[in-house]
């Protein structure tokens, strides 16, 4: 299935490993150096018969030549390489882009999963994504450690946590908490199906932009959701130690292989170890034997043990990356706890990635995340899948609909959805030379009623490419009172069309997006490439709010006999009277009343007052009345009454007594003015001031 | 006041939701219903003659709480009443084995409503071997409003303008010299403004000019607290008594009314208690023209007679000054 790696390159690097000279091989060989040279170079390959011959000298065996899957001579010791400080003495105390964002796991789930989003590899199945929160102490931890080589990395963190830059008070804190609680919290994200970090070592590629390289994006697809090459940023902003490993299976073979290609960076800020200076990463791996890059660590295809040993192994054979992140924390600081954390991912997950996670009944999600939490390889949580129902249910029944094709041009019921269509006016690129025209793109609005769950609501959530998430806009004139509901406006690539116009249209609003691609406002890219763009962008949200009042709005269509609107606004009933609040002192009133009836069919009737505080007594009369549905109440004489606290009673009157809050008194009712029997009516009660009731 | 039971009653909350909803058949924008104020606009601009609405209506109830209550065979109505037209129907809703949520639909026919039906939810069961006792209701009923074209409880009241002299209304030829007049026997309020009264309308609708603004201000002042006053007199000679004499705070328009007035009119009573001072004076006559003047009072304020009234004499000043200069 992959392509074996040129002949030529893999007996390089063979003599290379083996420290082999061309011209020893070849007197080995009995041949020249120069033909050891043209095979090197490409120009010739060896005769089959030299093949057994080369095999012996390599110490490998005949198959080996023939499938170039694997190095000869034995693993090289994995090592860490630290790159020396700069010449013109030049220092960084930290990464720039790890600052681009808020360190928190939100942020890293967003950016990473749509990372993974964008490396899709096979388009009529999901990516899916896995985060694995794995807490490791005591053995586990040891010769997790081990693995890592910690000790030769020790002494760089000791030196680079003395700073006193923000980044050193980091490290040092997870130093401490790994020296002191003798745990250590992985965060695991492994994608499947997805490209893995291909391409060679140094150069151009997938790899190079993550392992070597800043602010690379390697993007290559027009609908990928990224654009600044930051995203990667997040994973050694969320490791206290500033560590991520990976190890990723390759969708296109590089020396021949495709499985375990391992490395890990770290992040370090400048520091001094044994008096030589350091300018910051470090990466673990096998030593290089390229002369251009000697001694550089680079990535090495592990065995299975060892990725064992570094807690990376990968289901199955299915190409993607596993990144870990040594050290993880929130950087917000609101997750501690293993669950907490995990929640966090969850949400964040459910929050941004709903609409990729969203299928139709012919249309496969895009993507299919779930989260873990493992302790010393355990499982604390088991595998989740995230869910974009729970979270956000009106929201992918929208969605849904419209991938199933059952959307609707009005709505009629709760569970509807609507669509209609929202202009945008792509202009065309400067550098076309011509003078600008636009070509309108048509980017597709659904609405449905909010479910009565729904936390946010009355927005319209905007997205484009693989369905991501850019904004939540809040919508303007729609007027007053319109009822809570759900919008999502497809763009792009979003609207599943793929035409010259919708990339146009995700070529202008990719680059209407600043670096945290939560807007579509007017960037420097935007401005630089596109004549107009603010005022289509204007045009773009003006339209957005007419799609969306035409199905949601309140239609006035003017027939009503609405007279002169200076007088209709002093006629409204049911609004609050103009600087109102104007009442006198408060009065006594019933709070709480239980009761029950009793033996003989009378009410027995507990009842608490609230009482304004003032100086005199309150004089007043409980009535109490049978509930009826319509009509006249029939009133209720008492038996007895009886005060409980802060009050006496005088014939049928209750005095409260002065500088109370509160007063409690008992009545029974009489039975034979009862109307119906007691069990048959409820009752209410009342208090009355003192004055004169007409008989 | 809440009202004590002789069985236990439901403690979580009984809540009513109108999915959606049909005019002889035909669908019903869902623009015309508002969750949020619970009311439905049953109105087809189309055509105003329609016979029956359908409403999809859902009903949760506490069902732990009912599931493990004392209560036998459980069951929840929908109850589409109006007081104008003394209409009570009562509609059975179902609940699938699986659902959590009663639904059912509940026909309006239009011919026994005239304005707003209610339209509440009680959930029955049986208790001590007596069947169907109220267990639970929705908070706040919702409306149906039959002539709204909008879906929204605030109301307003009616402004018709019309030619009092040569208009088709016979009974308005001898009012044909008043500017206004105020009709408090229909469904609605409504305030008549004569159209024969030469320059009343332009002025009303189409001020210019701050002079011309403020004097529209203070006449719409002035029509307003003449209508407040006429509907605060009208609504309190219409109330219903308990036994013992007290009156119930209407529904409708004359509740609002009055809920509206009556905090001005006696500010040192509660509600309740201001309604029965107001009955009782007007009743027996006794200080019944001292209230006079405080509903007078409480109408000008309500309908901002002493704010445009101010706003009118600045401008008529501004302008005699602006004159002299």
């Amino acid at each position: 299935m992959e392509e074996s790696e040129e002949f030529g390159v893999w007996l390089g690097r063979q003599l290379r490993r083996t420290q082999l000279s061309q011209a020893d091989f070849a007197q080995r060989l009995g041949l020249t150096r120069a033909a050891v040279s043209a095979w090197v170079t490409g120009r010739a390959r060896p005769r089959t018969e030299m093949m057994a011959k080369i095999a012996e000298v390599l110490g490998t065996d005949l198959a080996t030549l023939v499938t170039r899957d694997t190095d000869t001579g034995g693993a090289r010791p994995i090592g860490w390489y630290h790159r020396t400080a700069h010449l013109d003495g030049g220092r960084e105390y930290g990464n720039a882009a790890a600052f681009a964002f808020d360190a928190d796991l939100a942020v890293l789930a967003r950016e990473v999963t749509q990372n993974s989003l964008d490396e899709r590899l096979d388009h009529d199945r999901p990516v899916r994504v896995r985060f694995t929160l794995h807490e490791l102490t005591g053995e586990h931890l040891n010769s997790f450690l081990t693995a890592l080589k910690w000790d030769e990395v020790a002494p760089h963190y000791e030196a680079a946590a003395q700073s006193r830059q923000k980044v050193a008070r980091v490290l040092a804190e997870g130093l401490r908490a790994l020296r002191e609680e003798s745990s250590l919290l992985l965060l695991r994200v492994d994608d499947y199906n997805a490209s893995g970090l291909t391409g060679p070592e140094y150069a151009d590629g997938r790899y190079a932009a993550v392992v070597r390289r800043q602010l690379d994006s390697h993007k290559r697809d027009d609908r990928a959701g990224g654009s600044y090459g930051l995203g990667k940023a997040t994973l050694w902003a969320a490791s206290r130690l500033g560590l991520v490993l990976m190890n990723s299976t390759l969708s296109e073979a590089h020396e021949g292989r495709t499985e375990r290609r391992v490395v890990g960076r770290l992040d370090l800020p400048w520091r001094e170890v044994d008096g030589v200076a350091y300018a910051g990463p470090a990466w673990l791996g096998e030593p290089d034997t390229e002369k251009e890059h000697q001694g550089v660590s680079r990535s090495w295809w592990a065995d299975e043990r060892v990725v064992a040993d570094l807690c990376l192994e990968r289901d199955g054979d299915d190409p993607g990356t596993s990144f870990l992140v040594v050290g993880a924390h929130d950087a917000a600081g609101s997750s501690d706890s293993l669950e907490s954390m995990r929640d966090a991912l969850d949400q964040a997950l459910a929050d941004n990635f709903w609409a990729a996670m969203t299928s139709g009944r012919s249309t496969p999600a895009m993507l299919d995340a779930s989260v873990r939490a493992l302790r010393n390889g355990e499982t604390v949580v088991p595998d989740r899948r995230v869910d974009p129902v729970e979270r956000h249910p009106a929201l992918t029944r929208a969605l849904r609909a419209h991938l199933d094709g059952e959307t609707v041009a009005e709505l009629t019921s709760a569970g509807q959805v609507a669509a209609t269509e929202v202009p945008l006016a792509v202009p065309t690129p400067r550098v076309s030379g011509k003078r600008s025209t636009t070509h309108e793109h048509r980017a597709v609005l659904l609405v449905t009623a909010a479910d009565g769950t729904d936390q946010e609501h009355s927005r319209v959530i905007c997205m484009r490419g693989t369905r991501m998430r850019v904004m939540a806009r809040r919508p303007r004139g729609l007027g007053m009172g319109v009822d809570p509901f759900q919008a999502v406006l497809l763009a792009g690539s979003a609207t599943g069309r793929d035409d010259a116009v919708t990339r146009a249209a995700e070529a202008f609003l990719r680059a209407a997006e600043p670096p945290e691609h939560d807007k579509w406002g007017a960037t420097e890219d935007l401005t630089a490439t596109y004549a107009n763009a603010p005022r289509r962008l204007t045009e773009f949200n003006a339209a957005m709010d007419k799609a969306l009042h035409a199905v949601i709005g309140r239609r006035t269509d003017g027939q009503r006999e609405d007279g002169p609107e200076v007088l209709r606004k002093l006629l409204r009933l049911d609004v609050p009277t103009p600087g109102g609040g104007r009442r006198g002192p408060g009065q006594p009133a019933v709070d709480r009343v239980t009761g029950r009836v009793d033996a003989d069919g009378a009410w027995t009737l507990d009842v608490t007052l609230t009482v304004p505080r003032r100086d005199e007594r309150w004089q007043m009369k409980p009535v109490a009345k049978f509930d009826v549905r319509s009509g006249g109440r029939p009133s209720l004489a008492w038996a007895a009454l009886e005060p409980l606290e802060n009050c006496e009673v005088v014939g049928d009157r209750l005095l409260v007594a002065p500088d109370v809050r509160s007063a409690r008194f008992r009545g029974v009712t009489a039975v034979e003015s009862h109307p119906v029997a007691a069990a048959m009516a409820g009752v209410i009660v009342d208090v009355q001031q003192a004055r004169e009731v007409s008989a | 006041m809440s009202t004590v039971y002789a069985y236990p009653t439901l403690v979580g909350k009984v809540e009513a939701t109108v999915k959606g909803a049909h005019i002889d058949g035909k669908p019903l924008q869902l623009s015309l219903i508002s969750r949020s104020e619970r009311v439905v606009a049953l109105h087809q601009v189309e055509r105003e003659d329609w016979t029956e609405g359908v409403l999809d209506l859902e009903v949760s109830v506490p069902a732990g709480e009912v599931d493990d209550g004392p209560w036998a065979r459980v069951g929840c109505f929908a109850v589409l009443s109006e007081g104008a037209t003394n209409t009570r129907v009562v509609t059975r809703l179902d609940k699938q084995r699986d659902d959590s949520v009663w639904r059912g639909e509940v026909r309006v026919h239009r011919s026994c409503h005239l304005a707003r039906a209610t339209l509440d939810v009680c959930v029955v069961g049986t208790y001590g071997g007596i069947d169907g006792r109220v267990i639970g209701t929705t908070d706040a009923p919702w409306v149906v409003d039959l002539h709204g074209r909008t879906p929204t409880r605030q109301r307003e009241l009616d402004i018709v303008e019309v030619d009092f002299r040569d208009g088709p209304e016979e009974w308005l030829r001898r009012f044909a010299d008043a500017p206004w007049l105020i009709d408090t026997e229909r469904e609605q309020p409504t305030i008549l403004l004569n159209t024969s009264f030469e320059g009343l309308s332009p002025l009303l609708s189409g001020a210019h000019g701050p002079l011309e603004k403020a004097t529209a201000g203070l006449l719409a002042a002035q029509i307003a607290a003449d209508a407040w006053s006429t509907m605060f007199h009208s609504a309190l000679a219409d109330l219903e008594f308990d036994e013992d004499g007290t009156p119930h705070l209407p529904g409708g328009w004359q509740g609002a009314v009055l809920r509206s007035l009556l905090p001005d009119v006696f500010p040192e009573l509660p509600l309740a208690e201001a309604l029965a001072e107001a009955h009782s004076r007007r009743a027996d006559g006794r200080g019944w023209g001292e209230v006079q003047s405080r509903i007078q009072f409480a109408a000008a304020r309500r309908g901002t007679l002493p704010k445009n009234l101010t706003a009118a004499i600045r401008a008529v000043s501004r302008a005699q000054g602006g004159a002299r200069r």
